[in-house]
């Protein structure tokens, strides 16, 4: 009796978040959403803004995540040709991607953004 | 009676092992200790500073742990009676092969009872993980020479 109403309830939580986040002071956020949407291999997606640069978090669905390091340096390579002036910087992973909702969550002030993004962003080059 | 005759009667005799039953229970448990240790690397992920790429490490130890501590307990033997390969092929049954082989030869003394049975199961383990390794790396190398793939 429970199981099947858990089920029900935990599917309708997955509904109701929003799958394409863009967050920060940005003029082009609609455009950033529309082009991370072309690619249909991801699922859903943050999009950080501040000042000069953008942190793009991404989770790729399911069967594709075997190829997840490819997709992640084709979609650093076209936001790089989009944006040549602006410092893009983008990742498939999850902690990073759980980290930009947080950011988004808790409304980080300009101030400690940009430290907590450079943090993320030595993290996320880690190797072991 | 001929050998033939003999082997025959065996057949006959020997219970078949349910082999559709063994394989559903080694799968449920084998599972269910992945989605133990998916859990385990999510909350490295989410309580401290490790992405997907890094958190494979502290989870393994953190299982083999766990496995440790059950076969301490005397609880992982049942584990493996129930399941079989389900619970000896994940990481869980390495710690359970090191601690089990420890127990069994502490009479003998600290050094060479313990010390030196410690790796007597699990010593294969990590012999052949390091040789596989090490051939899985050269040919990566040899291809990425070549030119198919790359690093």
């Amino acid at each position: 009796m429970t199981l099947p109403l858990l089920v029900v309830l935990l599917l309708n939580g997955c509904a109701e978040k929003e799958k394409f986040i863009v967050y920060g002071p940005s003029q082009n956020g609609s455009e950033v959403e529309a082009l991370i949407k072309e690619e249909d291999y991801v699922e859903r997606s943050t999009v950080i803004h501040y000042d000069d640069s953008m942190l793009v978090a991404v989770q790729i669905k399911p069967w594709e995540k075997w190829k997840k390091t490819k997709l992640e340096k084709k979609l650093q390579k076209k936001f790089d040709e989009k944006y040549p002036n602006k410092d893009v910087f983008v990742s498939a992973d999850y902690k990073i991607f759980y980290e930009a909702n947080k950011i988004k969550k808790d409304q980080i002030e300009d101030n400690k953004l940009s430290d907590k993004i450079k943090e993320l962003k030595e993290l996320a080059k880690e190797k072991t | 009676m001929e050998k033939e005759q003999y082997q025959q009667l065996e057949q006959n005799v020997t219970p078949k092992p349910p082999y559709i039953k063994n394989i559903a229970k080694a799968f449920f448990v084998g599972g269910l200790i992945c989605t133990i240790g998916q859990a385990v690397s999510l909350f490295y992920i989410i309580f401290f500073n490790f992405t997907e790429a890094t958190a494979g490490n502290p989870t393994v130890a953190t299982m083999v742990f766990f496995a440790m501590l059950l076969t301490g307990l005397g609880l992982y033997k049942r584990i493996g009676q129930f399941a079989g390969a389900g619970s000896s092929v994940p990481v869980t049954g390495f710690g359970n092969a090191v601690i089990s082989a420890a127990i069994e030869h502490r009479s003998e003394g600290l050094v060479l009872g313990v010390g030196g049975n410690l790796f007597k199961l699990a010593g294969s383990v990590v012999l052949f993980g390091v040789v596989a390794a090490f051939f899985v790396a050269l040919i990566k190398y040899i291809f990425v020479m070549i030119g198919v793939v790359s690093w």
